[in-house]
C-alpha cells in the first residue's frame, strides 16, 4: 500500500515535472536546406544553431528553446509547406530561414499572412523586408555594402571600374549598388555584366573585361564561383586588383583559389581572428564541430540570427507570443554579435559595421584602408 | 446465357462502372477531401492539397505528350514558367485578376510551344529529347536574364489571390476549390482526348511512327498538336501557382522540375492517366511524408523511385514500360549505320 502511495506520488510529481518542463519550452521553427544543391550552406546553419541553442538552454534561463529545423532543399515549393506548418503549430512564435531570397518571399507570403516573424540570416533581395512588418534580416544589404566599397575604391585612386556579379537577384542588387555609388563619386563604370552561377569558364568574360581597360574589378559572388574566377584571372595573368562582398568571405575561397586569392580585397563584418572573447568562444565550438575547420561569413550570420532571435523570445517572456517576439525583434538594437553590432532600422534591415579585409600569405588580414 | 447476352452483360457492367468511377472520384475531390480538409483546419494540409493537384495537372499535361504520343519532353516545366509568368505580369502590371489571367495563361504557354514547335516537330527519338531540353533551357534563360520585363532573379510578387469575376476566393476552403475544379475540368479534358480516336492516333505515333505515316496518320501534325495542347495545361497550372504563392522566380521552373515532372509520369506508367495522377499524387505527399526521416528522406523517395522502376518496368498501371521506350528512343541514335542504311532509321529528322 505504501510503496503504491509512493509510486503514485512519484508518478504525479513527474507528470507534474514534465508538464511544467513543456509549459517552459519555446519553440522556433528554421527552415532551410538540408539536402540538395546548397545543402552545404543549410548544414553550416543547422551546425551554428545547434551551437547557439545549446548555450542558450545551458544559461540557466526561466525556460528552455527548441528550433524545429525542417529541410527546404531551396525550393519554393517545399518552403511555402514548411511555413504552413509552421504557422499551424501554435507553439512556434518565430521562424528563421531561408536560405536563397527566392525560398524567404515565397515563404514570406505565409508569414505575412499568419502574422509570423520570421528572420533570415541570407536573404538578399532588396524587397523582401519590404513585404510586411513581420519579415528581419541579419544581413548587410548592397544598399550598405556597394556605396560603401565604392568609397573605399575610390580613396584607393580607381575612378574607371569593371563590375560583374552573378545573375541572382541579389548580384543585381549588388551591381546596382555599387554602380550608383561610383556614379555619385564621379566615378565611372567601363563595364558591367552577369553571369549564371557555377558557371566553369570565365575567360570570355575576362576578355571582355580586359577589353574596358578598368582600374579595378568589383564582384559579386559566392566562394565558389569566386575560386574559379580567380584561378582564371591569374592564368590569363591578369593584374588588375579585385575588390569583392561579403558573401566571398569563407575560408573556402583561399582554400579552392590557392595563390590566385591573394591580394583580393573584400569587406566582411566577421573575422574569426577577431580576439574579442565571444568571437573565439564561437570559433572554437565550431571547430569542435567541424574537425577544425575555421568559420565563415554565412555561418556567423546564423549564428547571430539565432541569438537576436532567442534574445527576442527572452525579451517577450513570460508567455511570448507571436506578436510580442516581433515587436521584441523590431527593438533590437546594438546586438553584441560575432557579425558586430547589430541594429534593426525602422525597416527592419540589420546596420552592420563592416571590416576592410585583403588576402595576404594565404589568409584574410584586415586592413586599415 | 449465350455468348452475345454475356458479352452486352459485360458491356453494360463496364458502362455502368464507367460511370460510377467518376463519380466516386468527384465525390472524393469535391466532398469528402475538402471535409477532412476543413476537419482538420490546418492550412499545412491545404497547402499539400493544393500542391499536389497542381502537380497532377502537370503531369496529366505531359502525359499527353510522353506517355500517349510516346515522346521524351525533357521541357515542361518551362511552359508551367511561362504560365506563371503571363498571370503573373498581366497581375502587376496591368493589374489583372485570375478570371482573366487563368485562360491567357494557357494561351500564351500554347502560343510559345507552337512556335518552338515548328521548326522541332520534325524530330525523332533522342534528337527530339535534346530539343525539348534545350527549349526548356531557353525559356528559363529568358525569365532569368531578360530582366527588365521579366524583372530576373528577383522574381514577381502577385499581388492578388484567386477571384471569379472580382468574387475572392482566397479563404482556404475557397483556394481550395478553385485549384481543384480548374484541375478537374482539364484532367477530364485530357482524358477525353487520350481516350478517344484521337488518343489512339498518337498512340500509334509512339508505338511506331513510320507506320502510322504510312497509314495515313499526319504525324508531324498530330505530336505539334500534342505539344501545344499539353503547353495550353502547364499554362493553366502555372497561373494556379502563381496565384496560390503569391511570389515566383525563374528556379521554380529549372530543369529539375521537368525531370520532377517526368518522374510522376514514369512512376505513375506511361500512357495511363490514373497513373500520371498517381504517380504525381506520390511524389508530392512522399517527401512531406517522409520529413521525420530528416536529411534521409531524399534518399527513400529516390529508393521508392528506383524499386518502382526495377520491379514495375511499367510504372503502377502503364500501357509501355519506360525502359522499352527510352531503349528505343535513345538506341535510335547509333543504330543506322551498316545494315539498316537507307531505311531511314536512325536518321534525326523527317
Amino acid at each position: 500500500m505504501t510503496l503504491r502511495l509512493l509510486a503514485l506520488t512519484t508518478l504525479t510529481a513527474a507528470g507534474i515535472a514534465g508538464s511544467a518542463f513543456a509549459a517552459d519550452t519555446v519553440k522556433l521553427g528554421y527552415q532551410l536546406p538540408l539536402t540538395g544543391d546548397t545543402a552545404q550552406y543549410g548544414q553550416d546553419f543547422r551546425k551554428a544553431a545547434e551551437i547557439a541553442l545549446a548555450e542558450f538552454n545551458a544559461a540557466g534561463k526561466p525556460f528552455k528553446v527548441e528550433i524545429v529545423f525542417e529541410d527546404s532543399r531551396s525550393d519554393a515549393k517545399e518552403g511555402t509547406n514548411i511555413a504552413r506548418k509552421f504557422v499551424d503549430d501554435k507553439e512556434i512564435v518565430g521562424v528563421l530561414g531561408d536560405f536563397t531570397s527566392g525560398v524567404s518571399m515565397a515563404a514570406a507570403q505565409v508569414y505575412k499572412e499568419a502574422g509570423m516573424p520570421q528572420l533570415s540570416q541570407t536573404a538578399s533581395h532588396p524587397d523582401y523586408a519590404k513585404i510586411s512588418k513581420y519579415q528581419f534580416r541579419n544581413i548587410a544589404t548592397q544598399a550598405q555594402e556597394g556605396p560603401y566599397n565604392a568609397k573605399w575604391m575610390a580613396s584607393k585612386g580607381f575612378k574607371n571600374v569593371a563590375v560583374i556579379a552573378e545573375q541572382t537577384d541579389w548580384g543585381q542588387s549588388v551591381v546596382g549598388g555599387f554602380s550608383d555609388a561610383v556614379k555619385a563619386n564621379g566615378g565611372t563604370v567601363a563595364f558591367s555584366e552577369f553571369f549564371n552561377r557555377g558557371l566553369k569558364d570565365y575567360r570570355s568574360l575576362i576578355s571582355k573585361i580586359e577589353r574596358a581597360k578598368p582600374d579595378a574589378i568589383y564582384t559579386g559572388f559566392f566562394y565558389e564561383d569566386g575560386a574559379q574566377f580567380l584561378r582564371q584571372l591569374q592564368q590569363l595573368g591578369i593584374k588588375t586588383p579585385v575588390y569583392s562582398t561579403s558573401a566571398a568571405y569563407s575560408p573556402k575561397l583561399i582554400e579552392l583559389a590557392g595563390g590566385a586569392a591573394e591580394g583580393v580585397h573584400l569587406t566582411s563584418n566577421f573575422l574569426p581572428t577577431d580576439p574579442s572573447p565571444n568571437v573565439q568562444h564561437f570559433v572554437d565550438e565550431w571547430k569542435k564541430r567541424s574537425d577544425g575547420a575555421v568559420p565563415g561569413q554565412f555561418p556567423a550570420q546564423a549564428y547571430d540570427a539565432v541569438r537576436i532571435m532567442l534574445a527576442a523570445v527572452e525579451k517577450a517572456s513570460p508567455a511570448p507570443t507571436r506578436e510580442k517576439v516581433r515587436d521584441a525583434l523590431a527593438q533590437t538594437k546594438d546586438f553584441p554579435g560575432v557579425t558586430g553590432k547589430t541594429t534593426f532600422n525602422a525597416d527592419r534591415e540589420a546596420e552592420k559595421e563592416l571590416v576592410k579585409v585583403e588576402v595576404k600569405g594565404g589568409a584574410f588580414v584586415p586592413v586599415a584602408d | 446465357m449465350n455468348a452475345s447476352e454475356t458479352v452486352a452483360t459485360a458491356d453494360r457492367l463496364d458502362r455502368r462502372r464507367g460511370r460510377l468511377v467518376p463519380l466516386l472520384i468527384a465525390l472524393l475531390v469535391f466532398a469528402a477531401l475538402p471535409a477532412l480538409l476543413a476537419g482538420f483546419d490546418r492550412g499545412y494540409f491545404y497547402q499539400i492539397a493544393n500542391l499536389a493537384l497542381i502537380f497532377v495537372l502537370l503531369s496529366a499535361s505531359m502525359h499527353l505528350v510522353t506517355g500517349v504520343a510516346g515522346l521524351l519532353h525533357l521541357g515542361h516545366a518551362a511552359f508551367y514558367g511561362v504560365g506563371a509568368y503571363t498571370a503573373a505580369l498581366l497581375t502587376s502590371k496591368l493589374g489583372l485578376g485570375f478570371t482573366v489571367t487563368l485562360p491567357l495563361s494557357g494561351l500564351v504557354a500554347a502560343l510559345v510551344a507552337f512556335l518552338v514547335a515548328l521548326p522541332t516537330m520534325r524530330l525523332v527519338s533522342i534528337y527530339f529529347a535534346v530539343a525539348t531540353l534545350a527549349i526548356g533551357q531557353m525559356l528559363y534563360l529568358v525569365m532569368l536574364n531578360w530582366v527588365d520585363f521579366t524583372k530576373g532573379p528577383n522574381g514577381i510578387i502577385v499581388t492578388r489571390g484567386f477571384e471569379l469575376f472580382g468574387v475572392s476566393l482566397s479563404g482556404r476552403l475557397a483556394t481550395y476549390y478553385t485549384v481543384a475544379a480548374v484541375v478537374t475540368l482539364s484532367v477530364v479534358a485530357i482524358s477525353r482526348l487520350s481516350h478517344s480516336y484521337y488518343g489512339n492516333a498518337l498512340r500509334s505515333i509512339r508505338e511506331d511512327d513510320q507506320c502510322a505515316d504510312a497509314m495515313g496518320v499526319r504525324t508531324v501534325r498530330l505530336k505539334m498538336e500534342a505539344f501545344t495542347l499539353s503547353a495550353f495545361f502547364a499554362g493553366v497550372a502555372g497561373s494556379l501557382w502563381a496565384h496560390m504563392t503569391g511570389y515566383i522566380s525563374p528556379g521554380d521552373f529549372k530543369f529539375s522540375e521537368s525531370i520532377l515532372i517526368l518522374a510522376m509520369v514514369v512512376v505513375g506508367g506511361l500512357g495511363s492517366l490514373p497513373g500520371a495522377i498517381i504517380g504525381a499524387l506520390l511524389l508530392i505527399l512522399l517527401p512531406e511524408g517522409l520529413r521525420g526521416l530528416g536529411d534521409f528522406r531524399n534518399i527513400m523517395v529516390g529508393l521508392v523511385m528506383f524499386l518502382s522502376i526495377l520491379l514495375l518496368p511499367k510504372g503502377l498501371l502503364g500501357e509501355v514500360s519506360a525502359l522499352r521506350l527510352m531503349r528505343r528512343q535513345l538506341g535510335a541514335a547509333w543504330r543506322s549505320t551498316g545494315k539498316d542504311q537507307g531505311t531511314g532509321e536512325g536518321i534525326g529528322w523527317r
